[in-house]
Formats: structure tokens, C-alpha cells, sequence
């Protein structure tokens, strides 16, 4: 056997999860500079040998212990510091396809918030105002209302005709709107003041009765997004009916030290928050307490739970995003994704794959991660000029980010329902 | 050797004599016969001659004189013994024989003595003879026994006279007890002394010159007779008197028998006698050293030892050395001093040991053939190319190798080479550029510290003089010379808020009071107060601190004098200005420099540009009013700033930072940086360090606890030094200025005294392009998260983390 230094036969297995992709448990030799692409070719062909009648080519993507295979083999062997003598298991998965770009949506200014539910994007703007769009594109409503940079939307919910959603702003006030979708009117229903300085961001709860916001009075306030009052604030309170009413806090949780930047539902009565204190706290509703508390070391932008797989992402004051599993005692780091190459500022996990993120940086650049891949993401979202503020991937077909070249650009991620 | 010793051996050799010289005893046996009979009848006559014991006693006596004292005792005792009972039975006669024995009686017992004595000194004597016969032989013994036989024949004479004297001891009673008085005071009385028993002694009868005449016709004695003046008695002179008499008369000596001329004997000799001559014991003190010898011995050993005596021999060598010629050692090897001096000389490398080409007679394949001596010859002009630095040739034997023929010239050439170009060690330095760089910890190991530049605020169209961050660090403010202040957005780099102000702005100073949102703005000769929160979201904020302001100074406040009212005045804003958000606006009779807020919030420091003693005014926001702090001018103010924790105020001059005390109005201390021109300074938030800067590139760090004197200066620039900041939270400091860097170092104080302050510069951080000479003029750090704002010339500020 003729072997090169670089081109070492490796025995190998190939295994897949996915079974109408599987092909024989046999070992196969390969040559160890092989890469995905060539991996491509020969899977495909065990695949038409098994099973003819599947017709075009499927692409995948390699794991190789638990890390996506992204050089040739034996680079990513000799990185992990693998043997070549041993028989490799090579786990194969449909690979994501590449997100395309749909839909570029200009803005009057910088867009600082985004959120979609369904076919209707949220976008909040530093021009104080808050802008409706459907997936196709098209601008439905501009709706002005702060005073300040809108700093945060979420949509709340549908019913009907009847949509509700929130909007977070500088001007330290959080507004509740219903949008009636059929007639395209909007109308401030509740004016939440609570907060001493700006709203920084906000979180509706999975059962859509309460949201939390964090601000830059370093409070986590819970608000009800009940659009009737009645049972819960005193009637003297009731006043200013020219900018519907008003409502205060059903809690506030004092306990970060600077401002929080960002708040997430973990479960029905579980809160994540994280502040520019370097600290990443847990909060049961209910009681109003702290849970639990992670200490980073830099200032975190933001963070985001993903009930698919119980861990958090985080974006710091640097360039890496870091994984973080609140199960474990001590709060260390899992993994850590360095791409970015200026502050992450947004960051939302997949509503659908478990192992897949969205991050947005200061470099302008929109990241999709797999978490098996810390060194390289899938895809670069390219096409924005200037700083990237928020990301949303709430639809699982629709990767959507905001920036400060005044667009909302919406990628379009194919076959999105495939995946666990 | 003790004496006894001496005597032991002495005795032992003269015993081996006396067994050699047997022959010599023989020989001399006639002469020896004689004394050994005189001997004899000594020892007849021992018992019987009390002269013999006498003379013997006389001789013990000069022997041991200390020793034979007590005997001498016992035979006084004795005498007075015999005395007491001869007096009772010679009473009578004594006083018969009246005044012919006036003086005998002492003689008289003198010589009873040895009578008494001779029975029991015999029975000594006797066992001393047989040594005497042994030692006879000796000389000492010999002149002894001479001495001996002589006396005995004088001593009858003397004994026979003893006899007949008829004095007694009775007379002694009749003594004169009158006492060494001149007899001629009892002239005029009846007697002449007291005796014994204090009764008087009758004058005798006197006579006169009749009784005289008569008794000299009738005595014939008279010529004899002389008067006793004591006693007033006639002493009837003996033959010896007379004859005593007689020898003093003719100078010669009293006693007749003393002969003046005898032969001396040596008793003391240096020859060690058997038995010592004195029977006493050595005494102590010729065992022991003596101390003043000892003293006198230490004298001369230390001066031996210190080279002030020299003893002969060394003299002697010193004159010898001196008498000889002295020679330079050219071949010698000179002293170690001078080996040591000298490079040390390094072994020549050891010689390959010859191989086979090198043998007389080398192995055909050694030897060069035809096709290797044409290279040999063609390489004649480059030697040292060759394979070989011979040519190997074959000798049938050793004898017909012939004489080296360049022997000597190469002998020659290494001599040359020694000489010229000796082999040395080189002592190369050691020392690494590594090892000379203090020992600093790693900045890995202290991050948290800005790395990169993260965000750039555009918007201003002039170069940016000052940024500041609010307390809360949500905010940054900009001054810049395009007549504009600018809000930003710190997280994102948005601006906020533009507050057109139409005049070159050259600081802008937020308050560092929490909760409130006042910026200070200098222009011009004015000084503004903005409240800038109420556009950019902070409308809680902007509206206590309207409040605040609103509120009127204290009505009793006295009005400033004509000295501070000439400098500043304050003064409302107009309707256009409070909507731009000027809140107060301060007019200064100079234009401003810099500002300060000091840590409440306060006061404003502010610094006048060419305003001599007025160049430093300190403004009270809550009265609205001003101070003047300084009557005189100490140099040309560049910049001044509060403490940070105490009441005292720091003013940089071009030279010195001196530190006030405002309470007590006081200089507290002056602080000499050695720098050209202070261009700024920055106090560490805990308040006992300083950090100067200055226009000559230097950056000194004082410590203010330890001592007036640069604790350390930095050289970290390329350019003038524009701006420093101290984080308030890690322990950063940054500094930039003309060149295109930022220096982020770390700044550590501790709280322990003893501990000097750690600083390690970490991060050069590539810093805007220069505009003109000018490149940051402002740094400002975020109060809370490790980042660094920088006002660039280039129209730009730059948040780096």
C-alpha cells in the first residue's frame, strides 16, 4: 500500500440518525484528505446503490466526535487528536440548507428591534417608531408613539383580527398595542411606567399573559398583558386617558447592579436575565427571588433560552458567544463560537433545531450556528453595512436582522420544518 | 631543673666518680688520713667540748638563719631559766665584786648557753657525722673542717677567761635605770638613777682632787681605774679592755683574735651539692613565670608581630636583599595578582593525531596519483583548497625521511601567532536583553482591559476636544470644535442628541453626581450647563435635576467681591438658550481652559487661559457663586482638579503640581514631575496617587504617601502627552496624545502601605490618524465596564474594549 504522509487510508463507518438516509453498517477506506464535499459524492452513491428510487442529490454535513467536519479529515483528526489507525464512525446529517437573502426592508433609521409571528414582522426604530411588515415585504404600518429610540418589540399575540404586541423605549415607558389586522389600526391600549431610566428590552411570557422588561435602572419589572385593567391597578391610578392608560409593575426584581440588557422566558415563572454587572441571573417569578446566578466575565448583550436543548446563549462586550447550561453547578462555560469580529450584540437560538443559533455583530455580519461547530459557522448572513442591532428567527423560515444601515434584511431558510 | 633534681643527679654522677677515682682516693689517703683523725678526735671530743657545739651552732646558724630563730628562742628561755637560779645564790658576791664586773654578765650568759646546751645538740650533731665522712672529698667540707680545727685550738683561750671573770648576773639588779639622760642633771642630787626597782641610787662618796692624788700615790691599779658616770662607781679595767683600748687607739679592728685577711669560702657556688647547703624548701615563686618577665616577653613578640623590632635575622636578610642587584624577571610568570589580570589563556585545541597520509611510508591508496596531482598543483595558488596540507610520500624507511624543511619558519610563524595574536577567553556578556526587563506579570493575567477598537462615533465635523461618560455609563458627551455637543449612545455608538452651540466647544464635563444630568461645557470665556437628558430618554433625570436648579441660591449668601465679580458672572438663559438645554451660563473675563467637576457634583473647578493669578475658579453650582482661590500666580496654570476623596485641590503650572488644602488654605505639598511642561494630570480614585503627563512624552506616576518624588516615570509615547485618564473601578489607566497610539496599563494600588504600586503597561492600542500634530485629545474611561473613549482630532471618537 502506496501511502503518502497526506493521503493515509482511514477506515471508516458511516452511521446517520436519519433513516431514509442510511446505508450499510460496512467499513469503507478512505483517503484521510478527504473532505465533506467528496464525502458528498460517495454517500450519495451507497445511497443510490440502496435505494435507487431516491432521485436527487442530498447534501450533508459530517460529524466527526460530536464536531462538525469542516477541513479534511485529517486535519480535523489531527485537531482533535485522534488515531488514523482505528475505524472511524462518521455521523452524516442532512446538512441546513444556506439560508437565501428574500427581502431587504428600509427603515427611516436604525432598526434596534425586530420580532416576527407568523407572516407580520415587528420592527422597532431609533426614529421612536414601531413598523409592521409582512413576510412578503410590504410595509403595513408606521406607528409612532415614543418619545425615544425604540429599544425593544415583541409581538404578544393573535386572535382573530386582533393582534396585540408590545414596544419597549428609552423614554422608560412600555407601550401595549392592539393592531387590528383587518382594518390596519393601531391603537395604545396600556402605557406601562415603572422603569427610571430606558427600557432595554423585553420578554413575553410562552402563555402570553405576562412580559418582563429590563432596563437601565437595572430592574426586571413583570408586567400583565391584560388589555383591561380593571383587576389589577387601583382606580385612582387611572388617569392620562389621551395616551390610553396606564399601568405599573405587577413585580420588580432589583438585583443586577447595572443595566440589564437583556430578559428571557425560561419557562412559565422562570426568568434569565443578563446585565452589564457580568452577570447572568435566573429568576423565579413567583416568588421573586433569585434562582440562580452566572458570573461571566465580560458585560453580556444579550441572552437567549432554548427550551429544545435547556442551554443558554449569550453575546458579551467581545467577540465570542459562549454556551452556557444553567444545570450545572459550577457556571462554566460549555463552548465557546469566536467568529465575530466586534461585540455580538443579538443572539436567538432556532425555535426548531436544537443545535442551531442566530448571532448578529458589530461587524455587520449575521452568523447561523450549528453549537457542534465552534470555530466556523454554517452560514454568514451577509449584505448589511453597518452594525447589526437585533435578529430574529422566531419563524422558523425566516431569519430576519436588524441593522444600522437603516434595513431589515430577511433570509429565507428552505425546508426549515425538517430537523428533530 | 628543680634544684633537687640537680642535686639527685649531681649526687648520682659523683657517686660514679667516687667507684672511678678509687685510685685518686688512694693517692690523696695520706693528707686524708690526717683529717680522718682529726675527725676521729672530733668525734672523741664532741661530747666534751662545748666550743666545738658553739662553733657548730655558729654554722648552722649562718646556714638557716630563719629556721634555727625558735632554738634561739628556747636557748634565751633556757638561759633565763639557769639565770633565775644562779641569781638567788651569786646575790652576795655579785654585789662584792662590785664594779669590776660592770659588763660581764651578758657575755657571761651568752656563754653559759651552749653549756646547757651541748647535751641535747650532740645527740643532733651525731647522726650528721656519717654523711660528713662521706662527703668529705668535697672542697666546701673540706675548708669547713679546716674552719672547724682551727677555732677548737683558739677556743680553750677564750674559755679559760670566761672563768675567771668574776662577774655575775647578780649585778644586773644595780642597773641605772636613769635612761640616756646626761648624767650631769643628778649633779645636785643626792643620787644618781633608780634602779630596777624604781629605788634611788645613792651617789657614791665622792671624791675630790686630794682623795684623788692619794689614791693614785697609793693605788697601783689607779692608771686602770676609771669612773663609771652612771653608776658613780670605779671600773677597774681589764687586761682586755686595755689591750681593746689599745687596738682602737692604733685604727685597728676591737677584737684580736678576728682575722681581717682570711681566705673567702665559697659557700655558694654554682655547683649543685648532693645535699643542699640550706634545708629549706625552693620557694613558690621559682616555680612560677614571672609576671613582669612575661609582660616584657609580650612587648617584644607583639612588636615582632607589627614589624616594629626586627629581630637580627631579619635585619640581616633585609641588608643582605638590599646589597644585592635587582633584576627584572623577563621570563618569569609573574605574580598571581598579575595572572589574574590577564586574560585567561585558553588551551590550544588539541591536534587530530596523525593518519595514515601522514606516515613515512603510507598505504598506496594514501598516496596521491597522477589524476590527484594535477588538482594538487592546480590548486598552488589557493593552498588551503587542498585535500591534504602535505603531500604524502613514501620513505623506505624512517631514516631516510628527510629534515622538515620549513621547521623553522614555521616555528617562527607560531611564535608570531603567540605573540601577536594570543589565544584568549572572550567574557562575553551574559546578560540578556530578556533579563533586563523588570519582571511583570503577564497582561493576560490582568485583563479585564480594552483590547480592541469596538465602536466609532461619527457625526462631528470639527476635531473632538473632550468626551465623558455619564455616572452611569449609559451616555457619552462630546465637545468638539465644531461649535457642537453630542449625546451618544455608548452601547451602540447612536447620537442622541446634538446641542448646536455655534463657538469652538473646548470641554465638556458631565457631572459625576448620580442622578442628575448636567453637563459643563466650556466655550469661549463661558462656561455652560446643559441638561441634556430630556431628548435622549433620561427624562426623569433631566427633570430633578430642572428642579434642582430652580431652585434659588440662599438669599444670605454675601455678594462676591470686586476681585472674583470682575472674572466671573453668572447669568440666566434665554428662552432660545433653555430650549437648546442650557441651563446656566458662566462669563469669564478669559477664555476657558479646562473644566473639573469635583466628586459630589458640586462645585467646577474651571481653568482660565493667560488669566495670571486668576487663572483657577472654582464655581458653586447650589449658590451660585464663585471663588477665587489663589491672590498670586505661582507660573502658568495648565490645568486644575479636586481630590478625589479630600478637600484639596491640585493645580499642574508648567513645572510643578502643587496640592491645596481648601479647608485650611494651605499648600499641602509640591510635587516636581522633572518634566518640561505639564500637559495634564489625573488623580487615582483612591486619592493617594497621582499620574502628571506632559508635553515632553513623560508620563510620571506619584505616589503621594510615599514621598514628593516621581515614583516612577514612564516613557510609553512617541508624542506630547494630551490626555490620562484612571478608571474608577479596575486598576487601568490610559494615556494618549500626539502620536497614533493609546496606552492601556495596568495601575494597581494596594491598600497595604508597605506596597508599592504595580504598574505594567498592557495594550498599545492603534489610536486614530493624526489631523495636523494633533491626534487624541480627549480619554475618558466608561465608569463601569472596562472601556476606553477617546476624542480624536480626525472628527471622530472611538470606544474601545
Amino acid at each position: 500500500m502506496a501511502a503518502d504522509a497526506g493521503e493515509a487510508q482511514l477506515q471508516v463507518r458511516f452511521i446517520t440518525k436519519q433513516e431514509q438516509y442510511a446505508v450499510s453498517d460496512s467499513p469503507y477506506a478512505i483517503q484521510s484528505n478527504i473532505q465533506s464535499s467528496e464525502l458528498n459524492t460517495l454517500i450519495n452513491a451507497l445511497l443510490k446503490e440502496t435505494n435507487p428510487t431516491l432521485g436527487k442529490v442530498v447534501e450533508f454535513d459530517y460529524l466527526i466526535c460530536g464536531e462538525l467536519l469542516v477541513s479534511t479529515v485529517a486535519e480535523h483528526l489531527q485537531e482533535k487528536g485522534l488515531s488514523t489507525e482505528e475505524t472511524l464512525e462518521i455521523e452524516y446529517l442532512e446538512r441546513f440548507p444556506a439560508p437565501s437573502p428574500q427581502d431587504c426592508l428600509m427603515h427611516d433609521d436604525w432598526v434596534s428591534a425586530v420580532h416576527t409571528h407568523g407572516n407580520w414582522i415587528l420592527s422597532g426604530s431609533y426614529d421612536n417608531s414601531v413598523h409592521i411588515w409582512n413576510t412578503k415585504g410590504q410595509h403595513k404600518l408606521a406607528i409612532p408613539g415614543h418619545t425615544s429610540p425604540v429599544k425593544a418589540v415583541s409581538w404578544v399575540s393573535f386572535s382573530g383580527d386582533q393582534a396585540v404586541f408590545v414596544s419597549g423605549s428609552h423614554d422608560q415607558s412600555t407601550m401595549l398595542w392592539v393592531w387590528n389586522v383587518s382594518g390596519n389600526s393601531v391603537d395604545c391600549v396600556v402605557t406601562c411606567r415603572g422603569h427610571d431610566k430606558g427600557v432595554e428590552c423585553l420578554s413575553v411570557s410562552a402563555d402570553a399573559n405576562r412580559f418582563a422588561t429590563g432596563s437601565w435602572d437595572n430592574n426586571v419589572c413583570f408586567w400583565s398583558t391584560s388589555l383591561s385593567d380593571e383587576d389589577n391597578i387601583p382606580v385612582k391610578k387611572k388617569s392620562k386617558p389621551e395616551q390610553g392608560k396606564t399601568r405599573q409593575p405587577l413585580t420588580t426584581l432589583k438585583g443586577h447592579r447595572e443595566a440589564v440588557s437583556a430578559v428571557q422566558w425560561m419557562d412559565h415563572n422562570t426568568v434569565v436575565s443578563s446585565g452589564w454587572d457580568h452577570l447572568l441571573k435566573i429568576w423565579d417569578c413567583e416568588l421573586g427571588g433569585i434562582k440562580q446566578e452566572i458570573v461571566g466575565n465580560k458585560a453580556f448583550f444579550d441572552v437567549d433560552w432554548s427550551p429544545l436543548n435547556n442551554s443558554l446563549i449569550t453575546a458579551s462586550a467581545d467577540r465570542h458567544l459562549r454556551l452556557y447550561d444553567p444545570r450545572s453547578t459550577d457556571s462554566i462555560v460549555k463552548t465557546t463560537y469566536t467568529s465575530h469580529t466586534g461585540w455580538v450584540q443579538s443572539v436567538r437560538w432556532s425555535k426548531t433545531r436544537d443545535t442551531m443559533f442566530l448571532s448578529a455583530g458589530y461587524d455587520g455580519q449575521v452568523k447561523l450556528w450549528e453549537t457542534r461547530s465552534p470555530k466556523t459557522p454554517l452560514y454568514d448572513l451577509s449584505g448589511h453595512e453597518d452594525k447589526v442591532l437585533c435578529c430574529d428567527w422566531s419563524n422558523p423560515s425566516l431569519l430576519i436582522s436588524g441593522s444600522c444601515d437603516n434595513t431589515l434584511r430577511v433570509f429565507k431558510a428552505k425546508h426549515a420544518t425538517a430537523g428533530s | 631543673m628543680p634544684p633537687y633534681k640537680a642535686g639527685l643527679l649531681k649526687r648520682k654522677i659523683d657517686s660514679n666518680k667516687t667507684n672511678s677515682t678509687s685510685a685518686d682516693d688512694k693517692e690523696q689517703s695520706s693528707s686524708n688520713d690526717e683529717e680522718n683523725l682529726i675527725q676521729g678526735e672530733l668525734d672523741a671530743e664532741s661530747d666534751a667540748t662545748d666550743s666545738e657545739h658553739g662553733e657548730d651552732d655558729a654554722e648552722s646558724d649562718a646556714e638557716r638563719d630563719e629556721l634555727t630563730d625558735s632554738e634561739d628562742d628556747n636557748e634565751s628561755d633556757a638561759n633565763s631559766d639557769d639565770s633565775d637560779n644562779s641569781n638567788n645564790s651569786e646575790e652576795e658576791h655579785s654585789s662584792d665584786s662590785g664594779a669590776g664586773t660592770g659588763t660581764a654578765p651578758s657575755a657571761g650568759s651568752s656563754d653559759e648557753a651552749p653549756k646547757n646546751k651541748t647535751k641535747t645538740q650532740t645527740s643532733r650533731l651525731k647522726p650528721q657525722q656519717p654523711n660528713k665522712k662521706q662527703t668529705k672529698n668535697k672542697s666546701t667540707i673540706d675548708k669547713l673542717a679546716d674552719k672547724i680545727k682551727e677555732t677548737k685550738v683558739v677556743e680553750p683561750v677564750q674559755q679559760k677567761d670566761e672563768y675567771e671573770s668574776g662577774d655575775t648576773s647578780d649585778e644586773e639588779d644595780r642597773v641605772n635605770t636613769a635612761g640616756d639622760v646626761p648624767m650631769w642633771w643628778y649633779n645636785e642630787y643626792p643620787h644618781v638613777g633608780y634602779d630596777l626597782d624604781a629605788r634611788r641610787i645613792a651617789r657614791p662618796p665622792q671624791r675630790d682632787h686630794i682623795d684623788d692624788f692619794l689614791k693614785k700615790c697609793e693605788d697601783p691599779e689607779f692608771w686602770r681605774t676609771v669612773r663609771d658616770p652612771a653608776t658613780g662607781q670605779d671600773v677597774l679595767l681589764s687586761t682586755e679592755d686595755l689591750q681593746l683600748i689599745e687596738r682602737l687607739r692604733a685604727a685597728r679592728l676591737p677584737s684580736a683574735d678576728h682575722d681581717e685577711y682570711e681566705p673567702w669560702v665559697e659557700w655558694f657556688s654554682r655547683e649543685v651539692l648532693a645535699t643542699p647547703l640550706r634545708a629549706f624548701p625552693e620557694h613558690k615563686r621559682s616555680f612560677l613565670p614571672s609576671r613582669s618577665e612575661q609582660l616584657q616577653v609580650a612587648r617584644i613578640v607583639h612588636a615582632l608581630k607589627m614589624g616594629w623590632t626586627k629581630t637580627r635575622k631579619q635585619i640581616a636578610d633585609e641588608r643582605r636583599k638590599k646589597r644585592e642587584r635587582q633584576f627584572y624577571n623577563l621570563w618569569g610568570a609573574g605574580d598571581a595578582a598579575e595572572q589574574a589580570q590577564r586574560p585567561r589563556s585558553l588551551p590550544a585545541p588539541r591536534r587530530a593525531l596523525p593518519t595514515h597520509a601522514e606516515s613515512y611510508n603510507p598505504p598506496p591508496e594514501y598516496l596521491l596519483d597522477k589524476r590527484e596531482m594535477k588538482e594538487w598543483d592546480k590548486l598552488a595558488e589557493t593552498p588551503w583548497k587542498r585535500k591534504y596540507t602535505f603531500l604524502p610520500t613514501t620513505h623506505g624507511s624512517l631514516r631516510l625521511v628527510p629534515a622538515y624543511p620549513r621547521f623553522v619558519r614555521e616555528r617562527f610563524l607560531r611564535c608570531l601567532d603567540l605573540y601577536l595574536a594570543p589565544r584568549a577567553i572572550k567574557m562575553r556578556l551574559t546578560i540578556s536583553a530578556e533579563e533586563l526587563v523588570p519582571k511583570l506579570p503577564a497582561p493576560r493575567e490582568l485583563q479585564p482591559f480594552p483590547t480592541a477598537e469596538v465602536l466609532r462615533l461619527r457625526g462631528h465635523a470639527g476635531p473632538v476636544r473632550s468626551a465623558d461618560f455619564d455616572p452611569s455609563g449609559q451616555y457619552a458627551v462630546s465637545a468638539s470644535d465644531d461649535g457642537t455637543v453630542k449625546v451618544w449612545e455608548t452601547a451602540t455608538g447612536r447620537c442622541l442628541r446634538t446641542v448646536e452651540l455655534g463657538e469652538p466647544v473646548r470641554a465638556a464635563a458631565w457631572t459625576p453626581a448620580a442622578g442628575l444630568s448636567l453637563v459643563a461645557v466650556a466655550l469661549g470665556r463661558r462656561l455652560l450647563l446643559l441638561n441634556p437628558g430630556a431628548d435622549v430618554g433620561a427624562a426623569r433625570v433631566a427633570a430633578r435635576t430642572d428642579e434642582l436648579l430652580a431652585e434659588a441660591p440662599p438669599a444670605h449668601d454675601a455678594a462676591p467681591d470686586a476681585r472674583t465679580a470682575a472674572a466671573v458672572s453668572w447669568a440666566a438663559p434665554d428662552a432660545a438658550q433653555w430650549a437648546r438645554g442650557v441651563r446656566l451660563a458662566l462669563t469669564h473675563f478669559r477664555p476657558v481652559e479646562r473644566v473639573a467637576w469635583h466628586a459630589r457634583g458640586d462645585y467646577v473647578c474651571v481653568t482660565l487661559a493667560d488669566a495670571a493669578s486668576r487663572a483657577v475658579v472654582v464655581h458653586q453650582l447650589s449658590r451660585r457663586r464663585s471663588q477665587l482661590p489663589f491672590r498670586r500666580a505661582k507660573g502658568l496654570v495648565q490645568c486644575a482638579l479636586f481630590h478625589p476623596t479630600r478637600p484639596q485641590l491640585l493645580v499642574a503650572t508648567q513645572r510643578a503640581v502643587r496640592v491645596y488644602d481648601l479647608l485650611r488654605q494651605e499648600l499641602v505639598r509640591k510635587l516636581q514631575p522633572g518634566a518640561q511642561w505639564v500637559s495634564c494630570v489625573a488623580a487615582h480614585p483612591a486619592g493617594d496617587n497621582l499620574l502628571v503627563g506632559s508635553y515632553d512624552r513623560k508620563l510620571v506616576w506619584f505616589d503621594l504617601e510615599l514621598s514628593a518624588r516621581p515614583y516612577r516615570t514612564l516613557r510609553l509615547h512617541g508624542g506630547a502627552v494630551r490626555a490620562l485618564d484612571f478608571h474608577r473601578r479596575y486598576p487601568l489607566f490610559a494615556s494618549a496624545g500626539d502620536d497614533p497610539y493609546l496606552v492601556v496599563s495596568h495601575g494597581m494600588v494596594y491598600s497595604d502601605l508597605l506596597q508599592n504600586p504595580l504598574l505594567v503597561p498592557l495594550k498599545q492600542l492603534p489610536g486614530p490618524e493624526k489631523r495636523g500634530e494633533l491626534c487624541v485629545l480627549g480619554l475618558r474611561w466608561h465608569p463601569t465596564q472596562p472601556w476606553l473613549l477617546a476624542a480624536a482630532a480626525d472628527h471622530t471618537l472611538r470606544l474601545y474594549a
